[in-house]
């Protein structure tokens, strides 16, 4: 079983193609980068992946199951945690409740319960909690837990929005250029951090990135998006060599010089 | 410094004690700043604190001037905001400001007690909006139906009114009042749901738009389903509305050495009624807050698109939020219809929405103490402050036109305040704690 199978999925806004047919798998603990030239569409994919937005054709598969048209909620309750090209941590919200929104859908307390804060109420709260600081421990933030999301720093933000993501206990991550704006040493660190959630949480990994060192570093596989359409797919070192590729990176009569 | 503030508490007592009235007031309303501004140690500050309480009790007690009650509400304002003081002190002062000083407050004045019970009604009403709007952000401008709803619930089975248009022994016993404060709740959380269904489909000015629509359908439902078959008896209203019978709690109170007459046992039995459905209300708004139904609210409020790809259904959190705002407001309506034993569509106006959602602002968004102090400040406002002050200006100076009577400037005062309010304070009298650290960080 595939952990994502996408087949011929198809995104138009008006008369703009913006993913064009495009289809791939992702093996299940694999990590896989998706990248392309800026407006190639890979954040639409990531939107059409997490339900923010239907596809207009197409199929998405999960874990084998078809989730074609789910609302976004149900894809998070599928087990897919997600983080954004621009931050979207709840800004008002302390780092820690916002780890615990990640926890709603395992956090089970019936509607009545937290009204009157029943025992039951109570238990699972602290549980919650307990488990919320773990997992800021696990990413290095619990010295951090009760301040404002906002007035992080944003390396700091980004890994929060991370953490927030694992709150969901996903089988997929999706992570939207997790090293933008991040210096080189912060990259290498993240680059360790990836590594560590496969090997330790067994989760499978999507990831669109623009810095190129560290998708080489990283990637099992990687695909290539221009126009809205997969230009090329393959291992680092397949897509590095792939003319297609260079041409659309650095333009006409690159490759061969390149290669 | 702590001199002065001492001083300034003693002489308001003194004062109080020898010429109690409007002035005395006054003076206790600016020895109270002076308590509550200057740097004070926590021990003189609890102190002048506890001299004025007593002050504005004894005034109270002794002239009924209403501007005591202002002091009392300050003091109680004080004791929830002011840093470094005990929580005992806090809980206690405030008990005795709320179960001693205002009901003796109410013998000498029974206007005391139509405050009281008016602000609790409102305070729990906006307390109940402040889920919708402050929490969950959903901006509802017809908050006032769940209100109607809640109230006509009672008014229709308390008074001969439901045999109209069924068969059965009309009005229900006065006891049955507290088995309709449950009914009401299910009753408002269903028409919370009728409403918030289309509704918070929307979002922003459409979802505040579309609510006032409903908001209005439902008054004017009241207002005309006295035909085909008299439900509401339309304009007029319903009355008399029965009341819940209180010799229990005459009784009770004998036995503690409180006498009641006929004109206090009512009121005195609603106002510790209200107090008793704040205190409920306040401890079920903290439990939500901090649930995972809560912080859902508020991180839709924050980031729809990061709150559903947290697993969070947008309608159903929503339409909880919607409905638990509602039921509040129809347990109150029942109080309220009960204790004014009239219930008519006018009390449910637009006006009567705005007002409720005026008083979330006036306090601060989100904030628990800040809805409760919106409600005391503008019920004041409108029910005693402007109505005082046109009573002095008529008698003082009848040369001026009944038209520039300030009770009918009422609106426009509310206006002001707030207009004032979002210039100076745009995050509320008290405002909610993540509200305040995000003013601070941008200043």
């Amino acid at each position: 079983m595939k952990a994502l199978e996408v087949q011929q999925v198809t995104k138009r806004f008006g008369g703009l193609v913006a993913v064009n047919e495009v289809s791939l798998e992702v093996n299940q603990g694999e990590i896989f980068s998706i990248i392309g030239p800026n407006g190639a569409g890979k954040t639409t994919f990531f939107n059409l992946l997490t339900g923010i937005y239907a596809p207009d054709g197409g199929r998405i598969r999960l874990f084998g199951k078809d989730v074609t048209g789910f609302s976004p909620d149900r894809i998070a309750k599928e087990g897919v945690g997600r983080t954004f090209q621009n931050i979207r941590l709840f800004g008002a919200m302390t780092v820690l409740e916002n780890i615990l929104v990640g926890m709603h859908i395992h956090i089970h307390v019936p509607y009545f319960h937290a009204l009157f804060r029943t025992p039951l109420a109570r238990r699972e709260e602290r549980r919650a909690k307990e488990e919320a600081e773990r997992l800021l421990d696990y990413v290095g933030l619990l010295h951090r837990k009760d301040e404002l999301a906002k007035n992080l720093p944003y390396g700091e933000q980004r890994k929060v929005e991370i953490a927030r993501a694992l709150a969901l206990k996903p089988r997929l991550l999706l992570l939207d250029e997790p090293a933008a704006g991040m210096n080189p040493k912060e990259t290498e660190e993240l680059q360790r951090f990836i590594g560590k959630l496969r090997e330790e949480l067994g989760i499978t990994i999507v990831l669109i990135e623009h810095d190129m060192r560290l998708v080489m570093r990283i990637s099992d596989r990687i695909a290539v998006l221009e126009y809205g359409a997969k230009i090329a797919e393959g291992t680092p070192e397949e897509v590095r060599k792939n003319p297609r590729v260079i041409e659309a990176y650095l333009g006409k009569g690159a490759a061969g010089g390149a290669a | 410094m702590t001199g002065l503030a001492l001083l300034l508490s003693l002489a308001h007592l003194g004062l109080a004690f020898w010429a109690p009235g409007a002035l005395s007031n006054l003076f206790g309303l600016v020895a109270l700043g002076a308590a509550a501004f200057l740097g004070l140690s926590p021990q003189a500050r609890i102190l002048s604190l506890a001299l004025l309480t007593l002050a504005f009790t004894l005034g109270l007690w002794r002239s009924g001037n209403t501007l005591g009650l202002i002091g009392l509400v300050g003091i109680l304002v004080a004791l929830t905001t002011l840093p470094r003081i005990p929580n005992w002190i806090r809980a206690l002062l405030g008990l005795a400001i709320l179960l001693v000083s205002v009901p003796l407050a109410g013998f000498a004045n029974t206007f005391v007690f139509e405050l009281g019970i008016q602000i609790g009604i409102y305070a729990a009403m906006a307390l109940g909006l402040n889920v919708v709007v402050g929490m969950a952000g959903l901006l509802d401008l017809g908050y006032a139906a769940f209100f109607a709803v809640g109230a006509y619930t009672w008014a229709i089975f308390g008074s001969p009114q439901a045999q109209n248009f069924m068969q059965g022994n009309f009005p229900l016993p006065g006891e049955y009042m507290y088995l309709f404060m449950g009914i009401a709740i299910v009753t408002t959380a269903i028409t919370g749901l009728l409403i918030g269904l289309p509704a918070v489909r929307l979002r922003g000015d459409y979802l505040a738009i579309v609510t006032l629509g409903l908001g209005e359908v439902v008054r004017i439902l009241a207002n005309n389903l006295d035909h085909p078959i008299n439900i509401t008896n339309g304009p007029q209203g319903i009355t008399p509305v029965g009341r819940p019978p209180i010799d229990w709690f005459r009784h009770l109170m004998a036995s503690l050495g409180i006498p009641l007459d006929q004109t206090t046992d009512y009121q005195l039995f609603f106002y510790l009624l209200v107090l008793l459905m704040i205190g409920l209300v306040v401890l079920v708004n903290l439990n939500l807050a901090n649930s995972r139904f809560g912080r859902a609210w508020t991180a839709i409020r924050e980031d729809e698109v990061a709150a559903r790809s947290m697993g969070i259904p947008l309608l159903p959190t929503k339409l909880l939020a919607f409905m638990t705002g509602a039921a509040f407001s129809g347990a109150m309506g029942v109080i309220y219809a009960a204790q004014r034993t009239f219930v008519s569509p006018e009390s449910f106006t637009l006006l009567a929405s705005i007002t409720i959602l005026a008083m979330v602002i006036l306090g601060g968004m989100g904030s628990i103490p800040g809805a409760i102090l919106g409600a005391a400040a503008l019920s004041f406002l409108n029910l005693d402050v402007l109505k005082t002050f046109s009573e002095f200006v008529r008698t003082s100076l009848p040369q001026i036109p009944s038209q520039v009577d300030p009770a009918k400037y009422e609106r426009l005062v509310l206006g002001i305040i707030l207009v004032l309010m979002m210039i100076y304070r745009p995050t509320g009298l008290i405002p909610e704690k993540r509200h305040r650290a995000e003013m601070e960080e941008e200043a």
